[in-house]
Protein backbone atom coordinates (compact mmCIF):
# COMPACT_ATOMS: atom_id res chain seq x y z
CA UNK A 1 0.00 0.00 0.00
CA UNK A 2 1.26 3.57 -0.49
CA UNK A 3 2.51 5.49 2.47
CA UNK A 4 0.34 8.34 2.80
CA UNK A 5 2.07 12.04 2.46
CA UNK A 6 1.88 13.46 6.42
CA UNK A 7 1.27 17.28 6.90
CA UNK A 8 4.62 17.52 5.71
CA UNK A 9 4.71 21.41 4.91
CA UNK A 10 3.98 21.93 8.11
CA UNK A 11 6.43 19.56 9.26
CA UNK A 12 9.46 21.28 7.62
CA UNK A 13 9.73 23.43 10.52
CA UNK A 14 9.75 20.91 13.41
CA UNK A 15 12.05 18.73 11.31
CA UNK A 16 14.64 21.55 11.31
CA UNK A 17 14.22 22.01 14.81
CA UNK A 18 14.95 18.62 15.96
CA UNK A 19 18.14 18.55 13.20
CA UNK A 20 19.66 20.96 14.54
CA UNK A 21 19.07 20.34 18.12
CA UNK A 22 20.38 17.21 17.30
CA UNK A 23 23.63 18.95 17.20
CA UNK A 24 23.21 20.85 20.07
CA UNK A 25 21.37 22.91 22.54
CA UNK A 26 20.13 26.16 21.86
CA UNK A 27 17.74 28.61 22.86
CA UNK A 28 15.21 30.49 20.53
CA UNK A 29 16.86 33.11 19.29
CA UNK A 30 20.00 31.46 18.40
CA UNK A 31 17.92 28.39 16.73
CA UNK A 32 16.44 30.82 14.26
CA UNK A 33 19.55 32.14 13.26
CA UNK A 34 20.67 28.73 13.06
CA UNK A 35 17.60 27.55 10.73
CA UNK A 36 18.43 30.85 8.09
CA UNK A 37 22.55 29.70 8.13
CA UNK A 38 21.91 26.35 7.64
CA UNK A 39 19.38 26.86 4.91
CA UNK A 40 20.99 29.48 3.72
CA UNK A 41 18.34 32.07 3.64
CA UNK A 42 15.97 29.81 1.99
CA UNK A 43 13.63 29.22 5.12
CA UNK A 44 13.09 32.00 6.93
CA UNK A 45 10.60 30.70 10.34
CA UNK A 46 8.29 33.72 11.65
CA UNK A 47 10.32 33.89 14.83
CA UNK A 48 7.54 34.22 17.51
CA UNK A 49 6.01 30.73 15.93
CA UNK A 50 8.84 28.85 16.66
CA UNK A 51 8.00 29.03 20.54
CA UNK A 52 4.49 27.08 20.11
CA UNK A 53 6.62 24.76 17.93
CA UNK A 54 9.68 23.98 20.58
CA UNK A 55 6.49 23.95 23.46
CA UNK A 56 4.73 21.25 21.79
CA UNK A 57 7.65 18.97 20.58
CA UNK A 58 8.49 19.83 24.21
CA UNK A 59 5.47 18.48 25.56
CA UNK A 60 5.64 15.54 23.18
CA UNK A 61 8.95 13.95 24.74
CA UNK A 62 10.74 15.05 21.85
CA UNK A 63 12.49 17.90 23.36
CA UNK A 64 13.59 18.75 26.93
CA UNK A 65 14.73 22.04 28.20
CA UNK A 66 16.62 23.78 30.90
CA UNK A 67 17.10 27.49 32.13
CA UNK A 68 20.12 28.41 31.94
CA UNK A 69 21.45 32.63 33.30
CA UNK A 70 23.98 33.66 30.49
CA UNK A 71 24.83 37.94 30.38
CA UNK A 72 21.87 38.46 33.28
CA UNK A 73 19.25 36.85 30.88
CA UNK A 74 17.71 33.41 31.91
CA UNK A 75 17.62 31.23 28.75
CA UNK A 76 15.52 28.39 27.95
CA UNK A 77 17.91 25.85 26.13
CA UNK A 78 16.36 23.42 24.23
CA UNK A 79 18.20 19.95 23.51
CA UNK A 80 16.79 16.25 21.70
CA UNK A 81 15.77 13.17 23.73
CA UNK A 82 15.75 9.44 22.46
CA UNK A 83 12.22 9.79 21.64
CA UNK A 84 13.34 13.22 19.63
CA UNK A 85 16.45 11.33 17.71
CA UNK A 86 13.50 8.58 16.71
CA UNK A 87 11.23 11.45 15.47
CA UNK A 88 13.85 12.95 13.77
CA UNK A 89 14.93 9.60 12.22
CA UNK A 90 11.23 8.97 10.65
CA UNK A 91 10.68 12.65 9.21
CA UNK A 92 14.18 12.44 7.74
CA UNK A 93 13.15 9.31 6.11
CA UNK A 94 9.73 10.81 5.02
CA UNK A 95 11.35 14.11 3.98
CA UNK A 96 14.08 12.32 1.82
CA UNK A 97 11.33 10.02 -0.15
CA UNK A 98 9.23 12.94 -0.90
CA UNK A 99 11.82 14.66 -2.05
CA UNK A 100 12.80 11.68 -4.20
CA UNK A 101 9.03 11.46 -5.69
CA UNK A 102 9.09 14.87 -6.28
CA UNK A 103 12.43 14.63 -7.97
CA UNK A 104 11.19 12.05 -10.11
CA UNK A 105 8.27 13.45 -11.14
CA UNK A 106 10.41 16.34 -12.09
CA UNK A 107 12.66 14.56 -14.48
CA UNK A 108 9.64 12.69 -16.07
CA UNK A 109 8.33 16.05 -16.51
CA UNK A 110 11.87 17.33 -17.88
CA UNK A 111 11.54 14.24 -20.44
CA UNK A 112 7.92 15.02 -21.62
CA UNK A 113 9.37 18.49 -21.96
CA UNK A 114 11.97 18.10 -24.54
CA UNK B 1 -6.96 35.34 25.10
CA UNK B 2 -4.84 32.54 25.17
CA UNK B 3 -6.11 31.52 28.75
CA UNK B 4 -9.65 32.34 27.59
CA UNK B 5 -8.75 29.26 24.76
CA UNK B 6 -7.81 26.69 26.77
CA UNK B 7 -3.77 27.50 26.79
CA UNK B 8 -2.15 25.95 29.97
CA UNK B 9 -1.28 29.21 32.13
CA UNK B 10 2.63 27.72 32.27
CA UNK B 11 2.53 27.81 28.62
CA UNK B 12 1.64 31.59 28.42
CA UNK B 13 4.03 32.52 30.65
CA UNK B 14 6.28 31.17 29.19
CA UNK B 15 5.81 31.95 25.99
CA UNK B 16 5.45 35.59 26.80
CA UNK B 17 9.09 35.24 28.85
CA UNK B 18 10.83 33.76 25.74
CA UNK B 19 9.20 36.65 23.20
CA UNK B 20 10.21 39.24 25.52
CA UNK B 21 13.80 37.89 25.09
CA UNK B 22 13.58 36.98 21.56
CA UNK B 23 12.65 40.80 21.21
CA UNK B 24 15.22 42.33 23.50
CA UNK B 25 18.23 39.64 21.70
CA UNK B 26 16.63 40.96 18.10
CA UNK B 27 17.03 44.81 19.38
CA UNK B 28 19.91 44.48 20.74
CA UNK B 29 21.20 42.66 17.54
CA UNK B 30 19.22 45.64 15.44
CA UNK B 31 20.76 48.53 17.35
CA UNK B 32 24.25 46.62 16.82
CA UNK B 33 23.90 47.13 12.99
CA UNK B 34 23.14 50.91 13.36
CA UNK B 35 20.19 53.09 12.66
CA UNK B 36 18.09 55.04 15.49
CA UNK B 37 16.30 53.34 18.27
CA UNK B 38 12.91 53.17 16.98
CA UNK B 39 13.85 51.97 13.27
CA UNK B 40 15.63 48.77 15.08
CA UNK B 41 12.86 48.84 17.30
CA UNK B 42 10.37 48.58 13.77
CA UNK B 43 12.47 45.83 12.37
CA UNK B 44 12.81 44.00 15.77
CA UNK B 45 8.94 43.87 16.11
CA UNK B 46 8.50 42.83 12.52
CA UNK B 47 11.25 40.18 12.85
CA UNK B 48 9.12 39.30 15.38
CA UNK B 49 6.34 38.80 13.76
CA UNK B 50 2.65 39.51 14.51
CA UNK B 51 1.45 38.96 17.93
CA UNK B 52 -2.24 37.53 16.48
CA UNK B 53 -0.01 35.35 14.10
CA UNK B 54 1.87 33.59 17.32
CA UNK B 55 -1.17 33.30 19.33
CA UNK B 56 -2.81 31.60 16.82
CA UNK B 57 0.04 29.14 16.01
CA UNK B 58 -0.55 28.37 19.93
CA UNK B 59 -3.86 28.17 19.85
CA UNK B 60 -3.60 25.42 16.73
CA UNK B 61 -1.17 23.31 19.41
CA UNK B 62 -3.72 20.71 21.27
CA UNK B 63 -0.84 19.89 23.70
CA UNK B 64 -0.45 23.17 24.64
CA UNK B 65 -3.74 23.45 26.28
CA UNK B 66 -4.23 23.04 29.76
CA UNK B 67 -5.88 19.83 31.62
CA UNK B 68 -8.96 21.39 31.91
CA UNK B 69 -9.61 21.87 28.69
CA UNK B 70 -8.46 18.30 27.87
CA UNK B 71 -10.96 16.61 30.64
CA UNK B 72 -13.48 19.84 31.15
CA UNK B 73 -16.05 17.29 32.87
CA UNK B 74 -13.10 16.66 35.54
CA UNK B 75 -12.21 20.16 36.23
CA UNK B 76 -15.98 20.65 36.32
CA UNK B 77 -15.52 18.40 39.52
CA UNK B 78 -12.47 19.37 40.38
CA UNK B 79 -12.41 23.18 40.60
CA UNK B 80 -15.39 23.40 43.01
CA UNK B 81 -14.61 21.17 45.43
CA UNK B 82 -10.81 22.23 45.71
CA UNK B 83 -12.50 25.87 46.08
CA UNK B 84 -14.27 24.38 49.25
CA UNK B 85 -10.72 22.71 50.40
CA UNK B 86 -9.14 25.97 50.14
CA UNK B 87 -11.82 28.63 51.98
CA UNK B 88 -11.12 27.75 55.10
CA UNK B 89 -7.45 28.43 54.65
CA UNK B 90 -7.66 31.57 52.70
CA UNK B 91 -7.62 34.01 55.75
CA UNK B 92 -4.19 32.16 56.27
CA UNK B 93 -2.58 32.43 52.88
CA UNK B 94 -4.25 35.87 52.86
CA UNK B 95 -2.21 36.35 56.68
CA UNK B 96 1.01 35.36 54.91
CA UNK B 97 0.72 37.28 51.77
CA UNK B 98 -0.15 40.52 53.53
CA UNK B 99 2.32 39.94 56.70
CA UNK B 100 3.63 42.97 56.69
CA UNK B 101 0.19 44.87 56.93
CA UNK B 102 -1.33 42.15 59.63
CA UNK B 103 2.72 43.10 61.90
CA UNK B 104 1.47 46.58 61.53
CA UNK B 105 -2.56 45.66 62.40
CA UNK B 106 -0.89 43.51 65.25
CA UNK B 107 1.21 46.20 66.49
CA UNK B 108 -1.76 48.84 66.43
CA UNK B 109 -3.60 46.60 68.71
CA UNK B 110 -0.96 45.94 71.26
CA UNK B 111 0.05 49.59 71.53
CA UNK B 112 -3.76 50.49 72.10
CA UNK B 113 -4.39 47.46 74.36
CA UNK B 114 -1.30 49.25 76.35
CA UNK B 115 -2.48 52.41 76.22
CA UNK B 116 -5.86 51.35 77.84
CA UNK B 117 -4.15 49.34 80.11
CA UNK B 118 -2.11 52.34 81.39
CA UNK B 119 -5.27 54.71 81.50
CA UNK B 120 -7.34 51.72 83.46
CA UNK B 121 -4.42 51.49 86.15
CA UNK B 122 -3.84 55.83 86.43
CA UNK B 123 -7.76 55.81 87.30
CA UNK B 124 -7.71 52.69 89.27
CA UNK B 125 -5.11 54.40 91.39
CA UNK B 126 -6.50 57.69 91.31
CA UNK B 127 -9.69 57.00 93.08
CA UNK B 128 -7.89 54.06 95.20
CA UNK B 129 -8.72 55.11 99.07
CA UNK B 130 -6.08 56.40 101.35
Amino acid sequence: MAQTNPPFMSGIPELLLLRLLGEQEMYGYELVRAVRRVTGEAISLGEGVIYPALHALERQGALKSRRKAVGGRTRVYYSLTARGRQRLARLAGEWRRVQSGVETALAGDAGAAS
Amino acid sequence: MLLAAGTAPSVVDRTIAELEDHYRDLLDAESAAGGTLAAAERRAESLLGDLGTIASAVQQRPELKSWAWHWPRVAAVVYPLACIAVLPAAPVFAGVVHAPAVGRWLGGVVAAALVTAGMLFGLELSIMPG
